[in-house]
């Protein structure tokens, strides 16, 4: 097919010879033409197989030519598919009825051929035009979603960043104002890394770091964790933040469980081949902090701050490799989920720079024999 | 009475549309008459509105003439000068000859 040929005309009309006659004219133009005879056909000629153009007459039986027009222009999916009312009426009324109906042209009966052509021509170009511009607006769109995509992809799960990229409403204003709200924060911090650092090549250091950072980010990702800080061999990451979520404190359990039984294989392996036992140690506190871009003009970071961030990081200092401990309101969120023999009262602890002790919970997670033996 | 010829000069595009555009005002001068018979001005009126977009358009101008008079008679309800209009239209078919340029 033509690019010519690729332009499609709907021609209404109930008077064959008419409808005919128009065809004629367009597939003479090097357009392609559909033919219907009445408006409910119509209606649904163009739901269905939507044309880049409609020749509509006004007298027809059932719906008029009006009424179409009006309800075309103001669905969303055909309102920029131009109309050319064609009718005998001449009177002003109708061409003003016409208008109000949302028509883009008007021809009157009889048809003039040149007429006709010079306006579906101007018609057809307008609407090249306007598509062209809608195709390179959407491809300017798609390319800042990437970009957003690329830049939030680094702290969020795809899935969250999705959800910021298509709110078109309050997400905006996610990264741009600080935010005060509950959130659960999760310490995760490599056990034996100073060992293996002093130990092994530096190049097989990075890859190890990596491998063991790759398994930490999935599985925050899995649970749409946002992930605030890497450093060193710590990773600090937040649930119910940016948007709120359901049972946080469950999602952030699950994630521990998977960030330790899927590393047990690698700490494995690690020791099978450099001779070092590793293991992961997490924290997780929940309570009010504080969410939002920390920083200079030189230097940000999205970050979280507070009285749960800092609990969480001194339980992961507290807790032994392969061990999840939690503070009081975390073990009130999985008391009713996680088995009663998995979970140990450690009692109350002052964690450093705090003045009042808090309760706290190691909460045992299910791990290889061989595992669970070193650890 | 001198008969009259009658002359329509159709675009040579529209040639094989013709046969089926003249079969279908056959038909229509059918419907008129039952139309005319029964009094259904409405009918009428919606006919001869489509006479009158149509015969231009193809290049048979007096159809396009016939189809405004059967409409405007039809709203004023004159049969008479409806019947005369439909003898008129059948003449002008049975006499008019067509050129195609």
């Amino acid at each position: 097919m033509s690019e010519e040929q690729s332009f499609r005309v709907l021609v209404v009309d109930d008077d064959p010879d008419m409808a005919a006659f128009l065809a004629l004219l367009l597939k003479k133009e090097g357009m392609r033409t559909d033919i219907v005879q009445d408006g409910d056909s119509a209606l649904v000629r163009v739901m269905s197989d939507p044309p880049d153009l409609i020749l509509l007459d006004v007298m027809l039986p059932g719906i008029t030519g009006f009424e179409i027009c009006q309800r075309l222009k103001s669905e969303e999916a055909t309102a920029l598919i131009p109309i050319v009312l064609i009718t005998g009426l001449e009177d002003q009324q109708s061409r003003i009825r016409g208008i109000e109906s949302g028509a883009d042209d008007f021809l009157s009966k009889p048809v003039k051929r040149e007429e006709l052509v010079a306006r579906v021509k101007t018609l057809r170009r307008l609407h090249e035009t306007r598509k062209e511009l809608e195709s390179r607006r959407l491809a300017a769109e798609v390319e800042r979603k990437e970009a957003i995509r690329k830049t939030f992809s680094r702290y969020i799960s795809p899935r969250l960043a999705d959800r910021i990229i298509g709110d078109t409403g309050q997400s905006s204003d996610i990264f741009a104002k600080a935010q005060r709200s509950q959130v659960v924060a999760m310490f995760a911090d490599l056990r034996g890394f100073t060992s293996l650092t002093e130990r092994t090549e530096v190049g097989r250091v990075v890859e190890m770091l990596n491998e063991y950072f790759s398994i930490l980010s999935e599985a925050a990702y899995r649970y749409e964790a946002t992930i605030f800080n890497m450093a060193g061999d710590a990773l600090l990451v937040g649930f119910n933040v940016p948007f709120p979520q359901d049972k946080p404190a469950e999602r952030a359990y699950h994630c521990a469980r998977e960030m330790l039984t899927r590393f047990a294989p690698i700490a494995a392996q690690w020791e099978a081949e450099q001779g070092i036992g590793t293991g992961v140690g997490i924290g997780i506190c929940m309570g009010e902090a504080v969410i939002g871009n920390v920083g200079s003009p030189h230097y940000m970071s999205y970050t979280i701050i507070g009285n749960p961030v800092n609990s969480a990081a001194r339980l992961m200092q507290l807790a032994q490799p392969y061990e999840v401990l939690v503070c009081d309101e975390v073990y009130k969120c999985l008391r009713d989920i996680v088995p009663a023999a998995q979970i140990e009262a450690r009692g109350d602890v002052t964690l450093r720079g705090r003045t009042d002790p808090i309760k706290v919970y190691n909460v045992k997670v299910p791990l290889p024999e061989a595992t669970a033996a070193r650890a | 009475m001198a008969e009259i010829n009658y002359t329509a000069v159709v675009a040579k595009d529209l040639e094989d549309l013709i046969p089926v555009f003249i079969s279908n005002r056959t038909k229509e001068v059918d419907l008129l008459r039952t139309a005319a018979g029964a009094g259904d001005y409405e009918q009428l009126s919606q006919i001869g509105h489509r006479m009158k977009g149509v015969g231009n358009s193809y290049g048979f101008a007096p159809i396009s003439d016939f189809g405004k008079l059967i409409e405007d008679n039809a709203k004023k309800s004159d049969k008479a000068a409806i019947d005369g209009v439909i003898g008129a239209y059948v003449e002008y078919l049975s006499r008019v000859r067509i050129v195609y340029e």
